[in-house]
């Protein structure tokens, strides 16, 4: 609490360049009931209008993929290709979308996820997996992903260091430790009990699909029910007036990059699963696709607002066209030039139907 | 960049070094061939491997296309599946993200393809889908970067990193072998990597067989600026070189430019890998730049050729196997203005 | 500045409509300004006037209605037309960029430039010049706006205003930022600027302000204008409240309470604080059901020291007790744990969650009291929080609509519920009705006043002396960092407090 001279960042100056006055009636002191203006996305229950524009273009794509490519893409076998694609990005963008809700950034996660995948098949940590139990890996995965979240976290909380900054930092240097532990080697993972455990199905579902699953479920009900999301939102939107509400802002900040370390660790997991590897060069940029899922998802990228079934959708959004475009043998410079347009339309969609929803 | 890809020296020479000529679809002639085999699955047809024969679907997969060396792997692979029409060849995004790769990989298997050519962003972590096509009954051709396990492909394409040191070497040796006190210089790609390892201990090996070693030796990372930073380190360490090896073209553009800018022109150089401005370069000899050292960039296009043969049940040409090998490692031949004619149609743009 | 004869009619609207999606937020405006007058806007929040600012400013175009400049039929298009007919806005939240200039600022947007360079030495030149007319030559035009104080900071504004050629500002509730030397100053800047001929619309609570610097006075209600032309300095201030509200209210304090000074037990003990810099070595002490009031200037250190108390910011030396007990230094959680609660001066960047919905605003500092094991129970809280918004009147009504969606005196009854949902011991307000009109001002103070009566601890910051006089059962004056007087409130009147205030302030 060294610069607390800073105590009001919004006295005096208000950064917006259109001045909303108090007396506004367009806000609403007239008229009758009405819901929050469109702009804010709505408060509760119209959740699903916002997150209408990302179904939709989830529905397209899946039209588009079985029209073209019919039993291809719409076989069990295939739907499990995506999800089990989607698993890994999926759980680190479910716990993205606290820390942006929470007013911050974590650009560290793909590095993080593969510090935790290079000291978790560590030779030694193996050996030790094998002569007690294979969660000695799990622990060793998770500890690692939670102490770079930690670490995320006092940076940005305590030290005061911006979090692009704090986290680009730590990308950085998660990195280059996971290159030199590995040797810049694969190292690949001779533990029976935890390969057979994770490459595992349940009633025919991949056991990270499972995880990819639970983890959303949790997160949706941690984000929405608790005390934990409700202080997420408050510290996000107005850090100034959480603060002052009595709300502890930065042990709640230093919660949030620790969470997503921690799933960072659970990615580490299942991409050791499916590699049955761990190296440095594991989730390279994978914090791109992470940011992007979570943002056409309507998760607000300043903070103070956030949708965990919208992640969710954008995940599944961006998985299911890499496999329609895969199905369909069309070129990588096509993709990705699609892939830019959808999240042009994903958004200006979200707007769109934010604005028909402010009308009564 | 895999850790992989660098091959294992003696195994791979062992094992059948297929000098396949760069033009990829030579046509076999089909004198050799053999005929059926008892116990054999394949049924190698009389006449020629190019003649069509049942509809081929394929699966290709690479790491993205991020320099001239990989673009042209899946370029060519696409040109070859053309110049058939019993060849359906599937791309899937290149990715350098192992779970995508192993997620279109999947796709591969759920759609049933004929055969899966696969060059992975990391042979370790692309081992396990590998095996699982590889159990589905799909044959998988494992390109430049090698598998884990043995099972998970059927036929293993290599491009030979120590051979182009070797290679690079004798040549350096025949035009400089009398002078004993000759510099000879040597500007690697990414040091960490074992194919650069490996590349600089043939090097070493051939250079010592004439009596020569390596004065200067700087590292650079693949790219352009890479080459051009490595090679002005290298000419204020050295006053005076004889002969320069540069590991790779695309990072060659580079460390031509540092030689122009220092106004350095008293030594050779040799390049690597093979990039057609490198040997347009060599053919105009409008350059220090004398010679370079193939990395074939059409081992996609080998994949696709065998993964067609494999399904279609042929043979390869000018082999009496009747089953195509578990192994085919690739020259790396020196292309000098001599013969640079015959090389220049097949290699990559940069 | 255009050579307007005095009194001439500039602008004349008529029967101006406005509507948005279920609002119609101006129905049927009147107005009529003439060059070299002050005209006097006055209404409740949500009358429309900041709707018909936008209209003159053309951020909004009406629905209905005409706007005639200097005779002339005009329609204001865009913002750029609405300027190149000489009508400057200075908004109440101002709208500068705090880490350009001021000469910078000045011209923005029209930077003065030849052949592609800009020419900064002109720009220094003429932002001097402009600020030497608004009385603020000290100020440097190479600063940052950032450092300026907000007075300073609406000074730039209007040499902004300035810089393009001005016939009609618009100032919308200028005096809330200022103290009263920095009101005295904008006055003078007026009378000079309406000598010229320039038409200033002005907007403002504040009805003495309205009284001193206004000639005619344009009623808004509902809006609609009720009443247009009132001679600003003769119609009874009980009119105009009524014109406002529709009703006849007085602008009344709630009566003391006779037992206060029997109940001794302190609640609130300050001992001895400072902020180094700000202030020093400040006794203060609080007993329950006892409302104790601040005055002093802006500037002179009231809102630090209640921040300081509330651990907002870090105490360099001294102790808070509350109910005997030390609050942590600089912990905010400490002090909400020992059960002090803050209104903050900024309502909206320091009190309020605005996209969030008043329901969860009000519980933000309770949560845990609906929460089993981390799982809120949404029902509880919206349950308290609309018996709470009823009891408090909160208009519209409705806990799921966000705050910003509330005017400005509601969203400050959003935040007392806040504290009275805590059941706080100690209540710290800064500026509590700052943009909070009339008619629930009166609520506000009866709401305090109810707060004390049942045993809380009250700190009340005000700039209004007045009200600190009106509401405080004690008084604190606060100049330059120090507690310079302590007294009953009804032992001591405005005109002392303002002596006490001033005394040794600059002229």
């Amino acid at each position: 609490m060294s610069d607390d001279t800073e105590v009001s960042p919004g006295r005096g100056l208000p950064a917006t360049a259109v001045p909303v006055s108090p007396t506004d009636p367009t806000t609403g002191t007239a008229g009758g009931e009405r819901p929050a203006r469109g702009r804010l996305g709505g408060l509760s229950g119209s959740g699903l209008v916002r997150n209408l524009g990302l179904v939709l273009a989830l529905v397209i794509l899946c039209v588009v993929g079985l029209v073209t490519t019919g039993e291809r893409f719409g076989s069990t076998a295939n739907l499990l290709t995506i999800l089990r694609l989607a698993a890994v990005t999926g759980v680190i963008s479910i716990g993205m979308t606290f820390v942006i809700t929470g007013g911050g950034i974590d650009l560290s996660v793909g590095a993080v996820m593969a510090l935790s995948s290079v000291w978790c098949t560590t030779l030694a940590t193996q050996a030790m997996a094998r002569d007690t139990h294979w969660i000695v890996m799990v622990g060793a995965a998770l500890a690692v992903g939670a102490a770079c979240g930690l670490i995320n976290g006092l940076l940005v909380s305590y030290g005061k260091v911006v979090p692009f900054i704090a986290t680009l930092a730590m990308l950085a240097s998660a990195r280059g430790l996971a290159e030199i532990i590995s040797q810049r080697r694969t190292q690949i993972v001779d533990v029976p009990g935890f390969t057979d455990f994770f490459g595992a199905e349940v009633v025919g579902v991949p056991v990270i699909v499972i995880m990819f699953a639970l983890v959303a479920a949790i997160g949706w009900v941690v984000f929405n029910r608790t005390t934990f999301g409700r202080r997420t939102l408050a510290v996000g939107g107005n850090p100034e007036a959480a603060r002052l509400a009595g709300i502890n802002v930065q042990r709640h900040t230093v919660l949030l990059y620790v969470q997503l370390g921690l799933l960072c660790g659970v990615a580490a997991l299942m991409i050791i699963s499916r590699t049955t590897t761990g190296t440095s060069t594991h989730g390279t940029l994978i914090e791109l696709d992470v940011i992007a899922a979570v943002v056409i998802g309507g998760t607000l990228l300043a903070g103070g607002r956030g949708t965990i079934v919208g992640t969710v959708i954008g995940v599944l959004i961006f998985t299911t066209l890499t496999n329609v475009f895969t199905l369909n043998n069309r070129s990588t410079s096509e993709q990705a030039l699609l892939k830019g347009a959808i999240i042009v339309a994903a958004v200006l969609l979200q707007q769109r139907f934010a604005a028909r929803s402010k009308s009564p | 960049m895999s850790l992989r890809s660098a091959h294992k020296l003696g195994t791979g020479l062992v094992a059948g070094v297929a000098v396949l000529s760069l033009a990829a679809c030579t046509g076999n002639t089909a004198a050799d061939d053999g005929g059926t085999q008892a116990g054999g699955t394949s049924e190698a047809e009389q006449g020629s491997n190019d003649e069509a024969g049942d509809t081929v679907v394929i699966g290709f997969s690479a790491p993205a296309a991020d320099h001239g060396w990989m673009a042209s792997i899946t370029e060519s692979a696409r040109e070859a599946a053309d110049a058939y029409e019993d060849v359906d060849l599937r791309v899937a995004e290149g990715t350098n993200d192992v779970n995508l790769q192993i997620s279109q990989v999947e796709t591969f298997i759920n759609d049933g393809v004929d055969a899966i050519v696969l060059l992975p962003f990391d042979g370790a972590a692309m081992t396990p889908v590998a095996l699982q096509a590889m159990e589905a009954g799909i044959p998988v051709i494992n390109v430049d970067r090698e598998f884990e396990d043995p099972n998970a492909a059927r036929v293993t394409v290599l491009g030979d990193n120590y051979g182009m040191g070797v290679s690079a070497g004798s040549y350096i040796c025949s035009e400089l072998g009398d002078n004993p006190d000759a510099v000879v210089a040597e500007i690697a790609g990414i040091d960490s990597l074992p194919l650069t390892q490996d590349r600089s201990q043939g090097f070493e090996d051939a250079l010592g067989e004439c009596g020569l070693d390596v004065d200067n030796r700087v590292a650079a990372d693949f790219t352009v600026e890479g080459g051009e930073r490595a090679a002005s380190n290298l000419l204020q360490a050295a006053p005076q070189i004889d002969a320069v090896w540069n590991h790779d073209d695309d990072q060659g553009v580079g460390v031509l430019a540092a030689f122009e800018n220092a106004g350095r022109d008293e030594f050779m150089m040799v390049g690597g890998a093979g990039s057609a401005n490198a040997m347009r370069s060599i053919q105009a000899d409008d350059s220090v730049l004398k010679a370079t050292v193939v990395y074939p960039s059409t081992q996609g296009a080998d994949g696709i050729m065998m993964a067609r043969l494999l399904v279609q049940q042929k043979a390869m040409g000018d082999l009496v196997e009747v089953e195509v090998p578990r192994e085919v490692q690739l020259y790396a031949p020196v292309v000098t203005a001599d013969n640079v004619d015959q090389f220049i149609d097949t290699a990559f743009e940069s | 500045m255009a050579a307007t004869p005095h009194g001439a009619p500039l602008l004349q609207m008529s029967g101006i409509v406005k509507e948005f999606p279920g609002v119609r937020a101006l129905d049927g405006v009147d107005l009529d300004v003439r060059a070299g007058e002050v005209h006097c806007l006055l209404g409740q929040n949500g009358a429309g006037k900041s709707t018909l600012i936008k209209v003159l400013s053309a951020s909004y175009r009406p629905d209905a209605g005409t706007i005639a400049i200097d005779g002339t039929e005009t329609t204001l298009s865009t913002p750029a037309v609405a300027m190149k007919h000489g009508i400057s806005t200075i908004y109440q939240e101002l709208d500068l960029v705090a880490d350009l200039s001021v000469a910078e600022n000045i011209f923005l947007g029209h930077e003065l430039s030849r052949g592609g360079f800009s020419q900064r030495q002109r720009a220094h030149r003429t932002t001097r010049e402009l600020l030497t007319r608004l009385g603020h030559a000290h100020v440097s035009p190479t600063r940052a706006v950032g450092t300026l104080s907000p007075a300073e900071q609406q000074i730039v504004s209007m040499a902004r205003a300035l810089s393009h050629d001005t016939r009609m500002l618009i100032l919308d509730e200028p005096s809330a930022v200022l103290d009263q030397d920095g009101v005295a100053n904008l006055f003078r800047v007026i009378r000079s600027l309406t000598a010229e001929g320039v038409a200033v619309v002005y907007i403002s609570h504040r009805l003495e302000e309205i009284r001193e610097i206004g000639d005619r006075i344009t009623v808004l209600k509902d809006g609609a204008t009720v009443a247009t032309g009132l001679d600003a300095a003769t119609t009874p201030t009980a009119d105009l409240i009524k014109l406002m509200t529709g009703r006849s209210i007085e602008y009344v304090f709630p009566p003391r309470t006779a037992t206060r000074r029997t109940r001794t037990e302190p609640v609130l003990e300050v001992r001895g604080l400072a902020l180094a810099g700000v202030f020093s070595d400040v006794d203060l002490t609080v007993h329950a059901g006892e409302i104790v009031g601040l005055a002093g200037l802006v500037g002179a250190g009231r809102s630090e020291i209640i921040e300081t108390l509330y651990g907002a910011r870090r105490a360099s030396a001294g102790t808070v007790t509350v109910d005997g007990k030390k609050l942590r230094r600089g912990s905010v959680p400490a002090a909400v744990k020992a059960g002090v609660g803050l209104c903050p001066e900024e309502r909206k960047s320091q009190g309020l969650l605005l996209d969030q919905a008043v329901y969860r605003n009000i519980t933000v500092s309770v949560m845990d009291r609906f929460a089993r094991v981390g799982f809120l129970d949404e029902r509880a809280e919206r349950r308290t929080a609309t018996e709470l918004t009823t009891s408090l009147d909160v208009r519209p009504a409705g806990v799921d609509r966000a705050v910003r969606t509330l005017s400005g005196g509601n969203q400050q009854k959003v935040v007392l519920a806040r504290w009275l949902l805590r059941e706080c011991r100690v209540l710290l307000l800064d500026e509590p009705t700052r943009g909070v009109d009339v008619g629930a001002r009166s609520e506000i103070y009866a709401l305090v006043r109810r707060l004390a009566d049942s045993g809380v601890a009250v700190v009340v910051v005000s700039s209004e002396v007045e009200e600190v006089l009106g509401l405080a059962d004690r008084v604190l004056v606060v100049r330059e960092g120090a507690v310079v007087h302590e007294s009953a409130a009804d032992e001591i009147d405005e005109s002392r407090v303002l002596d006490l205030v001033m005394e040794g302030a600059p002229a």
